[in-house]
């Protein structure tokens, strides 16, 4: 079975970034230094493994992405009331790319709806696979993905 | 008819269904973009409020996301196919990428199409001219 590599979640993330929100984000090595108010968004998904997907940014990189999205300019108050949504259809998306791209669309795959929260601090959670992008702002998105461990032999 | 012979323009009206404001909006920019004549463009954050909306307004298209609460985009779809009006209205899927076998189950009750997110307002243009034929044309 093949495995998720922070490659291939930079680069699904990335993608969906520049189609959705024409942000041109780079991978950084560094995992980010979080300071709340911490924006994160999270998707459960079922396919040949079941497990679930985050996305992880500032309040500002937020802002940056709904403002890309919408059109508007980043002090725009929308920007600011819509950048939770932003990045929960940004995750959305990024789901459905991930599980096409990773199982293939052979298979019968399953995603659930994305839902927000705000964190006053980074919990240690478990994951499989993680890489972060820097904004065109400066700021970072971070995506974790945790996968349900494959079955094994009947 | 106009006086040089060529069709009337008539706008399209739309509805959108999609839980996401965000979505909506960008759905409505792509609309706005895509270089039709545009009507009513009409908002529904699930399949139970677009049967409301379908109800009450004239609609020529219906482009809804899958994912939702209360009411889905799949059921929305089977709803309005045993409907003897509504069945008549056009539904493209405008969703995130899915599984072939969940993409003819959705041809299979019905939609029309899928277009996946994120897309570009000409491939909606096209889209539409394929479904709606001479009657999109005329809005082009």
């Amino acid at each position: 079975m093949l495995e998720p590599t922070p490659e291939l979640l930079a680069d699904v993330l990335g993608t969906v970034l520049q189609d959705s929100a024409f942000i041109f984000a780079e991978p950084v090595e560094e995992a980010p230094e979080w300071t709340p108010p911490i924006y994160s968004a999270e998707l459960a998904f079922e396919s040949v493994r079941g497990g679930v997907l985050r996305l992880t940014t500032p309040p500002r990189g937020a802002v940056e992405v709904a403002a890309n999205m919408l059109g508007i300019d980043p002090a725009d108050p929308e920007a600011e009331s819509q950048s939770r949504s932003a990045l929960a259809e940004v995750l959305n998306v990024v789901g459905g790319a991930f599980v096409t791209r990773f199982f293939g669309t052979k298979v019968p795959s399953q995603l659930g709806l994305p839902h927000t929260e705000v964190l006053d601090a980074m919990p240690e959670r478990r994951r499989t696979c993680v890489a972060t992008l820097q904004l065109e702002s400066g700021d970072p998105v971070m995506i974790e993905l945790d996968l349900e461990p494959a079955a094994g032999p009947a | 008819m106009s006086a040089a012979g060529s069709e009337e323009k008539v706008a399209l009206d739309l509805l959108i269904v999609d839980d996401s404001p965000v979505t909506r909006k960008m759905v409505r920019r792509a609309v706005s973009l895509c270089g039709l004549e545009i009507g009513n463009v009409h908002e529904a954050g699930n399949g139970e409020e677009a049967l409301a909306l379908l109800k009450q307004n004239r609609v020529d298209l219906v482009l809804a996301d899958i994912n939702m609460p209360v009411m889905n985009g799949m059921e929305l779809v089977e709803r309005m196919s045993q409907d003897t009006d509504l069945a008549k209205i056009p539904v493209v899927i405008v969703a995130t990428p899915m599984s072939e076998q969940r993409v003819e189950r959705l041809l299979d009750i019905g939609a029309r199409a899928y277009l996946a997110k994120p897309f570009r307002p000409e491939a909606l243009r096209d889209l539409v001219l394929e479904i709606l034929g001479d009657r999109g044309s005329a809005h082009a």
